[in-house]
């Protein structure tokens, strides 16, 4: 990805990413004392099931970036650099995944 | 960069501390900590996706002094690098350049974080 277009994604990912992360840690924090069908009322209500997805998603994307641009700036080692990214994308892509599946199988 | 001789910048063994490279590592390890943050919230839904039991035992550990612990370490960090990330979008449109601008904005985040964490806390438990 050219160093301008992440710049911009970064910034993109992150104007969406903020109202969702604090809608979700409250959320967390007021489910986090409840029983399995309060959590199971919230994602069964589709709007929060999307904004979830939504949030997964962009977070993880924004969080690749992030980690590049740490990556770039301290390892120095062109071979060690880019088999950290490969690793950090692969997880920016499994965890989001396996985890909506889950959410899209059950709710 | 092809010289790996040169020294990494900045020098951190005669390195002094100021607010502004202060504020800047702690939205980097705050990232990072996010990432995990992100990683617990995955394993937190795929615990109730998977079945009552799973959620169940997930329940028992958030509930845990442990448990609480990183909740709420995670609201900070989440919080700190939100905060921070607001003060980025500031330089980018080009404001608060100035050193006296970046030392105080630096200090609102910081103070902020902790302010915004408590805020969170008390919404998510009704207490607001």
């Amino acid at each position: 990805m050219k160093a301008s277009r992440k710049w911009i994604f970064q910034r993109i990912s992150a104007i969406i990413v903020a109202p969702l992360i604090i809608w979700f840690l409250i959320s967390l924090i007021s489910l986090s004392t409840g029983d399995y069908n309060s959590v199971i009322n919230f994602f069964s209500k589709p709007l929060f099931l999307f904004l979830t997805i939504i949030l997964l998603i962009t977070g993880f994307f924004h969080a690749k970036i992030g980690l590049s641009e740490i990556y770039e700036d301290y390892i120095q080692d062109e071979k060690i650099k880019n088999v950290a990214n490969i690793l950090t994308f692969l997880l920016s892509i499994i965890v989001p995944l396996v985890t909506i599946i889950l959410l899209l199988y059950k709710f | 960069m092809n010289d790996s001789k040169n020294p990494l910048s900045p020098h951190l063994q005669i390195y002094r501390w100021q607010v502004s490279s202060l504020v800047s590592i702690t939205h980097r390890i705050t990232g990072i900590l996010n990432l995990l943050g992100l990683i617990f919230i995955c394993a937190w839904i795929s615990s109730a996706g998977i079945g009552e039991n799973f959620f169940e035992s997930f329940s028992v550990f958030l509930k845990s002094f442990i448990g609480k612990f990183i909740l709420i370490g995670f609201t900070w960090s989440m919080s700190y690098h939100l905060l921070s990330g607001i003060r980025h979008f500031f330089w980018d449109l080009g404001y608060g350049y100035e050193i006296k601008t970046a030392n105080l904005s630096g200090i609102i985040v910081i103070i902020g974080s902790l302010f915004l964490t408590i805020i969170l806390w008390m919404i998510g438990k009704g207490l607001i």
